[in-house]
């Protein structure tokens, strides 16, 4: 039985549709990340869990047990906000206790409790400001810590990280597993970004168009997204879309792309004929000397460096712009001008350009996961 | 055709007789080549925007000079300055179209209308406003103006381009292309440009050479290459490069031909001069306590290495996967482009070499030494 279990759920307000049958089910202690555009519903989502919503149609399982009709503090979930949400006449050490004294734990009992969840989140020496006195990062260790602080076993983290600067979200981003895991939650943490979704999340679920997407592990979601939709969210830059349509040549799928014949898989054979979209992600793709078979030949335009990365533009002929990455510094820096690019076969994504799906290769050896 | 760019010991001071007189510029001095891509980068508030203010003539000096092309301009009011600028507060002009708004920045030269409707669709086409350019500036979202601005702008010709954070509002899919487009067309004409961000993605894809501000006062500038492996002082150093710089406080101690940093009692750092050399033992000096920094891509993984620490996080983002590991009571981060396998809590063994040390003094936070040369 799934800790928290959602099915078919549908939410609107007024004639705007924003859950249309959403299912997902969350194992006991497991941290899912909710990753999608924004407005997609996701804070929706989140709201109805807590029960501040009630949906229009399906159920919520929290513990095995129907939630319908439970109000939000009979939950027993835990909640952050990304705005904070703190009490601006109380202490720091006052707001983690706020979520305490509303269930009448003894005093005694209280100050431990705080103590231990200041010192989690390294904010002991804080506790005695009022929210003003913090800065953003430790108001939001301070918002964390409440949640924190009453044990729940659910807990739902809305973008928690988002207001604070890019230092110390990246530290949180370290740590924040490591104290979630600590406290045994079963946690739904909410993000926009997708380097927190994959960092954070045991799985990741992918909220489009009203419905659970892909529910899967960071490495799955990126090397076998199911759709268009889902892989064009992940990646930075995000994977490069070029249209193709496959044939056989020989017994062998093959595909045109900027002017070059491109050998695929065996396992691609079944797409010989079909209209589907190439996706390249720009780490697949190489920069090479000596043209070989295979390889596109490019104009490269500009070298622009990306956090010990330097992405390649690139335009083929006819026009059409790739994107490719390198990693790591070169001793000698790119050129601009003609070259040519070969690709990772096996990292090779294909999408159905009707339906936006992921073409499935008869086998799987090629993924590698 | 665009001309060279410089400032010479600016000072802003914002209500310089009132008790709340604000010192946003200190004795700013940079020079900037023709046809060169310069980046303001900084946190607000540390007078990158007040510059570049100051550049298009939207504020006074309070002291120092500007020259461009070889003629002071900081008197200038901003029209006569020949500079083409993208700012936030500098809007389209709403009962124009996003065309005519574009058009309008030629008007003053003396171009037919043929040319100016051909160089109005190629920027149009290098910023992807193409489908909207019949539209009006209220009728178009946040990040379409700001495209509409920056064409506007890059349609000119001008001595200098000036840019305020000319793709914050952009998605990042196109931001990654656009990046590419805007600077091969900027290299391509040579258009000597001066932009601010608060984003280094953004200083390091674009610019040529980026100026590191900080209270108002130029920490270094410098190009990637060198603001990565030569920080001036700490501040740099940690603020440029992501994930940030490992940084610890180590005592230093000396033996024989062997210098070894110790961290908070566990673990220390020995290297033998043969390793570190002379030089840096000289910067070192007498100096019992420094600070010592290794960047997460170069700190060294695997067996072979000299010290082993414990897992606490272990995460894969797709193309490079980030190793937090428990070091003297902090983080230490290591960033490798292969995929690692470690579990969380496992003991790894991990490494630094001489070459990937950087040294500052503990006090003034001035870097002493980079791998094996000093600073």
């Amino acid at each position: 039985m799934a800790q928290i279990e959602i099915k078919d759920l549908h939410k609107s307000f007024k004639d705007d549709a924003v859950l249309k049958g959403l299912s997902l089910n969350i194992e006991k202690g497991e941290i899912v990340t909710l990753f999608g555009p924004s407005g997609t519903g996701k804070t929706v989502l989140l709201r109805l869990l807590a029960g501040i919503y009630a949906p229009d149609a399906g159920t919520i399982g929290l513990r095995g047990r129907d939630a319908a009709g439970s109000p939000p503090d009979k939950r027993g979930i835990g909640m952050a906000f990304q705005n904070f949400a703190l009490f601006p006449h109380m202490t720091a050490r006052d707001n983690i206790a706020s979520a305490l004294t509303a269930r009448k734990t003894e005093t005694g009992e209280i100050a431990r409790k705080v103590e231990a969840v200041a010192q989690l989140l390294k904010i002991s020496h804080v506790l005695e400001h009022s929210p003003r006195e913090l800065s953003n990062g430790q108001k939001q260790r301070t918002a964390l810590a409440r949640a924190l602080v009453a044990d729940p076993d659910i807990l739902l983290l809305d973008d928690p990280l988002r207001n604070v600067d890019a230092k110390l979200r990246y530290e949180m981003r370290l740590e924040l597993p490591v104290l979630l895991k600590r406290a045994r939650s079963t946690v739904l943490y909410v993000t926009q970004d997708f380097k927190e979704a994959m960092a954070l999340g045991d799985r990741i679920a992918v909220l489009l168009d009203g419905e659970i997407a892909q529910c899967d592990t960071p490495e799955r979601i990126y090397a076998e997204p199911v759709s268009i939709g889902v892989a064009r969210l992940f990646g930075d830059p995000t994977l490069n879309l070029v249209e193709v349509e496959p044939r056989l040549v020989d017994g062998a799928p093959e595909i045109l792309v900027g002017g070059a014949t491109i050998r695929l898989p065996a396992s691609y054979a079944a797409a010989a004929g079909g209209r589907y979209t190439l996706g390249l992600r720009p780490e697949s793709l190489r920069l090479v000397d000596a043209p070989a078979s295979g390889t596109i030949a490019v104009d490269l335009v500009a070298v622009t460096p990306l956090n010990e990365k330097s992405v390649l533009l690139c335009t083929m002929d006819g026009g059409d712009e790739l994107l490719a990455s390198e990693a790591g510094d070169r001793d000698v820096p790119r050129r601009t001008g003609p070259g040519r690019v070969a690709l990772d076969l096996d990292a090779v994504l294909l999408f159905d350009r009707a339906s936006g799906r992921r073409f499935a290769p008869a086998d799987n050896n090629g993924v590698g996961l | 055709m665009s001309a060279s760019l410089s400032i010479q010991d600016v000072d802003k001071i914002y209500h310089p007789r009132g008790r709340s007189a604000v010192h946003a510029v200190k004795s700013l001095s940079m020079d900037v080549e023709r046809g060169e891509i310069v980046a303001l980068l900084g946190s607000s508030g540390c007078g990158k925007t007040s510059t570049l203010r100051m550049i298009a003539g939207f504020e006074d000096v309070s002291a120092g000079t500007i020259a461009l092309a070889n003629r002071r301009i900081e008197r200038l009011a901003p029209a006569a300055r020949n500079v083409a600028m993208a700012f936030e507060g500098y809007s389209l002009y709403p009962p124009l179209t996003v065309r005519e708004n574009i058009a309008f920045a030629l008007k003053r030269g003396r171009l037919s209308a043929g040319d100016v409707a051909r160089r109005v669709q190629e920027m149009a086409a290098l910023v992807e406003i193409e489908s909207i350019l019949d539209r009006y500036p209220n009728s178009i979202s946040g990040g379409q103006q700001q495209r509409a601005s920056l064409a506007r702008a890059l349609v000119r010709d001008a001595d200098l381009y000036v840019l305020d954070e000319p793709m914050g509002q952009l998605e990042p899919q196109l931001r990654a292309v656009l990046r590419g487009r805007l600077k091969r067309l900027l290299k391509d004409r040579v258009m000597t440009s001066i932009f601010v961000t608060h984003d280094q993605t953004e200083a390091n894809a674009l610019a040529d050479r980026i100026a590191v501000m900080e209270g108002g006062v130029l920490q270094q500038f410098a190009n990637q290459h060198d603001l990565k492996e030569k920080p001036a002082n700490l501040y740099v150093a940690t603020f440029i490069g992501e994930p940030p710089m490992n940084v610890f406080d180590a005592a230093v101690v000396h033996n024989d031909d062997r210098t070894t940093f110790q961290l908070d009692n566990v673990p220390s750092f020995g290297f033998g001069d043969n390793e570190l050399g002379p030089e840096v033992r000289q910067a070192i000096g007498h100096r019992r306590k420094v600070v010592i920094g290794i960047r997460p891509h170069r700190v060294a993984l695997g067996s072979g290495c000299g010290e082993t620490a414990r897992v606490i996080s272990n995460q894969w983002l797709g193309d490079q996967s980030h190793v937090a590991m428990a070091v003297a009571g902090k983080l230490l981060v290591a960033v490798s482009h292969v995929r690692v396998r470690a579990a969380i809590g496992e003991a790894v063994p991990y490494g630094v070499r001489a070459q990937d040390l950087h040294i500052f003094d503990s006090d003034t936070t001035v870097a002493l030494a980079h791998g094996v040369r000093a600073a």
